[in-house]
């Protein structure tokens, strides 16, 4: 689910979140695809961005974030439970990058 | 500062209203959540005449952090539907935001993550109120916030220290000050009137088999801090996973896979996190 800035917005891409205003209520629902029109009208309102479907962006590589993770575990390495609970953190990390 | 004396950092921290550091904003309403037969429409009047504030609470009980994603158009509304105390701790959640940014880097992405964490693991418990255990998890580390604004010097030292000797930011702090973020966060939760259980959940999230009233609700936050360590979210003082504790851990009795949904949920709602603040 990346986030879009809205000046990079192009059509047909979808909303993956609704678009709120600043009281909170929905101006585009969620799964809206998008189109010339509603694009300019989110550029209008002064939305930084939005977030439309597709894979997350990862901002550092899969192997730096697996020696990142190794680094948060170190001081519980072998701890009851902590290995287990390691070991779906790191799928989960590696399902980010799929 | 190894010879602070609990009883003096207790009595600076229950007088935050005087203390030069604070914003006014958070005075003020420190000022309204003390008193003691506060009420729903003098809560609701105090967001309402505050049109940034509003906003804020507004955006927060509408994102999907609080599992009342979108619709909810006004302070009343929001009131009725989330309860006094769950909109108390809304308010200085919000309230705090900005001091958190200011005085440690990451805590508000580490409390909000926290927060969602919170909400996911209670609600696989099906508990009835998963709000007010959401802002358990929102406020867990509320006390860092004061210690960090009150003793900027001796907070910086006590991460310093945690980070080279590879120690808990909770160990380092009990060298700095003979006290814990816990046991201030407590203070602070008493002081503002928070349900016995909220101030449970802050002061023992490091040791919950402390929690007498709210064994469940303290073994979630407990381990909804540590998944959101785990996973890398925001900072809390160092970078450490801290061990959890087997009993909590067992009490909760966690799948795999509720593990896992609680990482997916987390994951989905910290990119929105950024627009909340």
């Amino acid at each position: 689910m990346p986030k879009i800035a809205a000046d990079k917005l192009e059509p047909g891409m979808k909303l993956a979140r609704p678009i709120v205003g600043k009281n909170g209520m929905v101006m585009l629902g969620e799964g809206t695809e998008l189109n010339e029109k509603w694009i300019e009208r989110i550029q209008d309102m002064e939305i930084a961005h939005v977030f439309v479907d597709g894979p997350p962006v990862q901002t550092i590589s899969r192997e730096e974030a697996l020696a990142a993770l190794d680094a948060r575990f170190v001081l519980v390495e072998g701890k009851p439970f902590m290995n287990s609970i390691k070991k779906i953190v790191q799928q989960h990390i590696e399902g980010l990058y799929g | 500062m190894a010879d602070m004396d609990p009883k003096v950092l207790r009595h600076k921290v229950e007088n935050i209203n005087t203390l030069p550091t604070v914003p006014s904003v958070l005075k003020r309403l420190s000022a309204v959540i003390e008193k003691p037969r506060i009420t729903i429409v003098e809560i609701s009047a105090f967001i309402s005449n505050d049109p940034a504030l509003t906003t804020k609470v507004l955006k927060m009980v509408n994102s999907a952090i609080y599992g009342f994603p979108g619709r909810i158009a006004s302070v009343s509304h929001a009131t009725m539907l989330l309860g006094l105390n769950v909109i108390k701790g809304l308010l200085l959640g919000v309230s705090v935001f900005e001091l958190m940014q200011k005085t440690m880097s990451g805590l508000y992405e580490h409390s909000l993550a926290c927060a969602v964490a919170s909400r996911v693991i209670a609600q696989k418990k099906n508990l009835k109120e998963p709000e007010e255990v959401s802002v358990a998890g929102l406020l867990h580390d509320i006390g860092k916030v004061i210690l960090m604004l009150e003793f900027a010097e001796e907070y910086e030292n006590a991460m310093k220290e945690a980070q080279e000797k590879r120690v808990s930011i909770f160990d380092a702090e009990k060298g700095q000050f003979n006290a814990t973020h816990a046991d201030v966060g407590g203070w602070l939760a008493e002081k503002w009137r928070f349900p016995r259980n909220l101030i449970e959940v802050i002061e023992f999230h490091h040791r919950p088999m402390l929690a007498k009233n709210a064994p469940l609700e303290t073994a979630i936050v407990h381990m909804a801090d540590l998944l959101v360590r785990a996973r890398g979210f925001g900072f809390a003082g160092e970078s450490f996973v801290p061990e959890v504790n087997p009993v909590a851990f067992e009490l909760l009795n966690l799948s795999d896979q509720d593990i896992k949904d609680v990482l997916r949920e987390m994951e989905d709602n910290m990119q929105i996190a950024e627009d909340i603040s």
